[in-house]
């Protein structure tokens, strides 16, 4: 049995970051007065219709379905660090499935918001649920992303129950109110043997769910593209490819977040080198499988040339998309793993600045993938005016696309400063069993 | 070798040739149909019925006649038809224009009645000022007094036309008159033969192609136009049972992927509901959980 004091040490340390500080106060009031910026934005949208973005009859998925894509892909990150490392046993990863928890749930929650911004008239989303068919790809992803949601939120929950009774009895300056909310969200945790069976069996059938649900959720994003025969868009590979994609972005969101969290929270204990190592290690090998995947996907076509798809891969090879391209594959994926394999480069700071540039390199990513294609029709686009041929998002559409950035920047704030994001209680086991 | 070289050669300058035709900016209207009138007295009405034709067929390459919006890339360049150039043609001239098409003007011969033409030309003429309009002497109503009569020959698949009017004085038959035949399909006419014109005693033979799908039964719509100098145009429809039979069920009749939601595939429903009700069973498990949770914990 580990002593007292040790354990007291872990539960205040891990609790400390609960609470609202004037550094709270400060960053959320920024994030208010962003969103606020980015509303009136999208209210001026709302008014004009969607004509004040760079959207047209051509390309009518632009920077939002872009966004919304990433939105999905960067939340599959729950999956593969809560569900599948957690069912094969890899013990580094228990104190990060909570930020993964937390960041997934945060971005699927956002990405159904995303898709209604890319609606001129967004009270039209309630036909989806009136006349949606069943045989419709954007069905089953409404479908899929809201049981993801359902499934992250609990997957968030169930391993908190034990750490809300804490957070109960050890946080006693909080308002009376909140302490309630606590108590009442703890389930009367006792910690007895059934209790533990009971949840420790909740979360490993849910641990399962989610993987199929998670591989849903990005495979049928990725089927909303691949279901139309459109050039860059008419692949098999689309669904895995997606999916790996996904695990890229992310990852980086982790470590990102994770990095923030040590600094700001002073985790340096519980958020370790060898966390940082370990996820520095994952992110080369998901951008691995990602680098395999887009050398199927860009050398195959682009081997043959096909009349249509020789139109689509030299405009992202050598020509209008060209250095984004190249910037997002080089500089997005490539040196990132290149720079990774050296130990040096997975230290926090060094690999907080790689993973930035890795999930910039997958926003933009889902850019190339969303909007060249849209720009290249089988059928000649004529007799239009020359903002219907290519498409630039305007400075609207940038606010609008940040907003969704800035809730999950909010919920993940908010939801960081009233739970514990390091495990408590799975903490003490952790040093309990390592003694 | 020196065969396929004068062959080259003859192709080159057939395109030298076919390339400058295009590109030349007169048209060429004969003196009979220059000197055309339209029967129609050009008003405000005919003008803005014809700016409404004008505006589905003509601005997207045209553009707005005086606004010089006209699309400039195309070669040769569609003139701006409020222009003066444009304005010095004569009526039948532009008529002309109209019912031949040149390059990338399609004739709208078969697409637009006579009248529809006229009111279009009608549309472009109140862009001028000066214009004062040459009515044709030609009286619409006697258009009303010619009858088509199809005679099918179902055992050779011929179609004997004859167009006579009736006029007070007596039975006048139609000769030399401009016959065509087409038949309704899903996305317009199809022109059967060519063009004919009526001999001595008003009538023209058709040779009809024996696949032509037709519905059910096999019944055709022929649509018979006739264009006479003195009785104008005439149009006439008839079911002709001379089509091959077809019994093509509709496309949506069945279960299938593009079909509405009453007639989706049962592979899709049963899927797609066994997935959601087995997750949906799964998530009501976790929930009794954690009641059972909750249960356990008490006092």
């Amino acid at each position: 049995m580990m002593d007292q004091s040790k354990k007291n040490k872990i539960t205040s340390d891990l609790l400390k970051p609960i609470g609202i500080t004037k550094t709270f106060h400060i960053w959320m009031g920024f994030l208010t007065l962003s969103l606020a910026v980015c509303l009136y934005a999208y209210m001026f949208q709302l008014d004009k219709g969607l004509v004040v973005t760079g959207l047209r009859d051509y390309v009518s998925w632009g920077m939002y379905i872009s966004n919304f894509v990433f939105f999905v892909a960067t939340s599959l990150i729950g999956m593969l660090i809560s569900a599948v490392l957690g069912l094969s046993g890899v013990k580094w990863a228990s104190p990060l499935a909570r930020i993964a928890e937390i960041i997934a749930l945060a971005f699927a929650a956002v990405a159904g918001l995303v898709i209604v911004s890319d609606m001129g008239h967004p009270e039209r989303l309630l036909n989806v649920f009136m006349y949606g068919r069943l045989q419709s790809p954007i069905v089953w992803d409404v479908t899929v992303v809201t049981v993801y949601v359902l499934i992250s939120a609990l997957l968030l929950y169930i391993p908190l129950i034990p750490d809300f009774k804490i957070c109960h009895e050890k946080l006693v300056d909080i308002p009376k109110p909140l302490r309630n909310i606590y108590k009442l969200l703890s389930l009367n945790w006792k910690g007895t043997e059934d209790q533990e069976k009971l949840l420790k069996k909740s979360v490993w059938i849910l641990s399962i769910l989610i993987i199929p649900v998670a591989l849903a959720i990005h495979t049928v994003t990725s089927w909303l593209f691949a279901s139309t025969s459109r050039v860059g868009w008419d692949s098999t590979i689309f669904g895995p490819y997606f999916v790996t994609g996904a695990f890229v972005s992310g990852t980086a969101a982790v470590i990102i977040a994770m990095f923030f969290y040590r600094n700001s929270y002073k985790l340096q204990d519980y958020i370790t080198e060898l966390h940082f190592d370990k996820m520095g290690k994952l992110l080369v090998l998901v951008s691995l499988v990602y680098l395999y995947f887009n050398l199927n996907e860009f050398m195959v076509p682009g081997y043959k040339m096909k009349k249509f798809d020789a139109t689509h891969l030299h405009a992202l090879f050598a020509g209008r998309y060209a250095i984004m391209f190249w910037l997002v594959q080089i500089v997005g994926l490539i040196l990132p793993i290149l720079f990774l394999l050296f130990g040096k480069m997975r230290k926090p700071l060094p690999m907080t600045v790689i993973a930035v540039a890795v999930l910039l390199g997958a926003w933009f990513k889902r850019y190339i993938i969303v909007v060249p294609t849209m720009e290249h029709p089988y059928l000649p686009i004529q007799n239009v005016p020359m903002n219907f041929k290519f498409y630039t998002p305007t400075l609207i559409e940038t606010f609008v696309s940040l907003a969704p950035f800035i809730l999950v920047l909010m919920i993940i704030t908010i939801l960081s400063k009233v739970v514990p994001i390091i495990p408590i209680q799975e903490t003490i086991e952790h040093h309990e069993e390592s003694k | 070798m020196l065969k396929s070289n004068i062959k080259l050669t003859i192709l080159f300058l057939l395109a030298i040739f076919s390339f400058s035709k295009i590109n030349a900016q007169a048209w060429d209207v004969p003196a009979d149909k220059k000197a055309k009138n339209s029967y129609i007295k050009f008003d405000e009405n005919t003008a803005k019925e014809g700016e409404a034709i004008y505006t589905k067929n003509c601005v997207s390459c045209h553009g707005n006649p005086g606004k010089a919006n006209n699309l400039k890339t195309l070669n040769p360049i569609p003139p701006d038809l409020g222009a003066a150039k444009t304005q010095a043609l004569t009526d039948g001239e532009l008529f002309y224009i109209l019912n031949t098409g040149r390059g990338a003007m399609p004739s709208f011969k078969n697409t637009l009645s006579e009248e529809e033409r006229w009111k279009t030309i009608s549309y472009i003429r109140s862009f001028n000022k000066q214009y004062v309009q040459v009515v044709s002497k030609t009286d619409p109503t006697k258009s009303k007094l010619v009858k088509i009569k199809l005679d099918v020959d179902s055992l050779t698949n011929k179609i004997k036309v004859a167009v006579i009017a009736n006029e007070i004085k007596g039975v006048v038959l139609l000769k030399d008159a401009e016959i065509n035949m087409f038949v309704s399909r899903y996305f317009g006419k199809l022109q059967i033969g060519k063009t004919l014109r009526t001999d001595s005693v008003g009538c023209v033979l058709f040779d009809f192609p024996k696949n032509l799908p037709g519905d059910s039964i096999g019944n055709l719509e022929i649509v018979i136009n006739v264009n006479d100098e003195i009785y104008g145009e005439i149009e006439s429809i008839n079911k002709v049972k001379i089509g091959v039979p077809t019994n093509k069920p509709s496309l949506t009749e069945k279960r299938a992927i593009w079909n509405v939601l009453k007639l989706a595939p049962w592979w899709i429903i049963i899927t797609y509901t066994s997935i959601l009700l087995g997750v949906g069973f799964i998530l009501l498990l976790i929930i009794k959980n954690l009641f059972k949770i909750r249960k356990l914990g008490e006092d």
